[in-house]
């Protein structure tokens, strides 16, 4: 399959975590709206940013005088994920110019890659991704604008309840992960067991962040080990 | 209010910071892929960084949203079907919280 037709194959693919990125745009416009940023000053930063983690995590600090150290540490603490998800890409995307992988890593996307791990192997997967991510964006365009527009007719409503809709965004993508693994599970269960000792223990996010995945890197990797044996 | 040259910067900022974090970890990992048996450790990094962040969501969540998180793993175990599972879930946290947290 062509780089155009695997484009094209990802935009069609992305159906699902279209409508449920609609929904975080929405609420994106309008926590953005009561934190004061302007409609132009929003989209530009869904256009350019293009991550709903990073911009949440933003949003806490977007008071005067704007700490952009803290907002810098705090976006990027939350966009490790991605370090990971380009990892995990790397023997993927062959086949292209540098220059142009360089340039569509800008479309990298957690559904993007999760659902192109099920793809069979003519895709070609740099071409699914950013088709993926194409619509991934225009859905976050389109839903920044219309929480944006719509913010005052929320404001009486308290969306707090829905605080919990990432962590049920992202097990849907671990679900598909996990069905499409070839490999034992071994390593995310172990990342699962440290993370909860981590957080037990009382360390920061980043640390639980960053023990779990040296820890379930260290689970793949023995098992790497004991395959090859 | 923030002047929009200070809104600029740090948009700019953040912009830059995450494609930074979309670009260097698949240069990291054409630096490792010589390595025989890599493959399968990259691939699984992903997986791991959801978990770091799913188990301790779950372990202080409510009970109405261990139930939608529940809902959402049964959901996709059966079906694969995103938006039935994102959509019970939310419903679960809507409407069932608060019957479900008192």
């Amino acid at each position: 399959m062509s780089t155009w037709h695997s484009a094209l194959h990802g935009i069609r693919s992305s159906g699902d975590y279209f409508l449920s990125t609609f929904m975080f745009g929405i609420m994106f416009g309008i926590a953005a709206a009561a934190s004061g940023l302007e409609h132009w000053q929003a989209l530009l930063m869904s256009a350019s940013v293009f991550t709903a983690s990073g911009q949440f995590a933003a949003l806490e600090f977007w008071q005067a005088p704007l700490p952009l150290g803290t907002i810098a540490l705090s976006v990027f603490l939350v966009s490790t994920r991605n370090i990971l998800l380009g990892m995990a890409m790397t023997h993927h995307f062959d086949g292209h110019s540098l220059g142009r992988r360089i340039v569509w890593l800008y479309m990298l996307n957690d559904p993007g890659v999760v659902t192109s791990f099920r793809q069979d192997d003519s895709v070609d997967r740099l071409g699914y991704v950013t088709g993926y991510g194409l619509s991934m964006m225009t859905s976050w365009l389109c839903s920044t604008f219309i929480g944006l527009s719509t913010a005052q007719l929320f404001a009486a409503f308290d969306l707090g309840a829905i605080d919990f809709a990432g962590p049920l965004v992202i097990a849907t993508m671990m679900m598909l992960f996990f069905k499409a693994s070839k490999s034992p599970p071994i390593p995310w269960v172990v990342s699962g067991i440290v993370a909860l000792v981590l957080f037990e223990i009382g360390s920061a996010n980043y640390l639980i962040l960053l023990g779990s995945v040296l820890a379930g890197m260290v689970t793949a990797i023995v098992q790497a080990l004991r395959a090859y044996a | 209010m923030l002047d929009q040259q200070t809104t600029l910067i740090a948009i700019a900022m953040m912009a830059l910071i995450v494609y930074l974090t979309r670009m260097t970890g698949y240069f990291i990992g054409l630096q490792l892929r010589h390595i025989r048996g890599v493959q399968p450790v990259l691939e699984a990094l992903p997986g791991c960084a959801f978990m770091a962040i799913l188990a301790p969501a779950v372990r202080q969540g409510s009970l109405s949203e261990i139930v939608a998180m529940t809902c959402v793993i049964v959901i996709m175990w059966r079906s694969n079907n995103v938006v039935v599972a994102t959509g019970v879930g939310m419903a679960v946290l809507l409407f069932g919280g608060p019957w479900l947290d008192g």
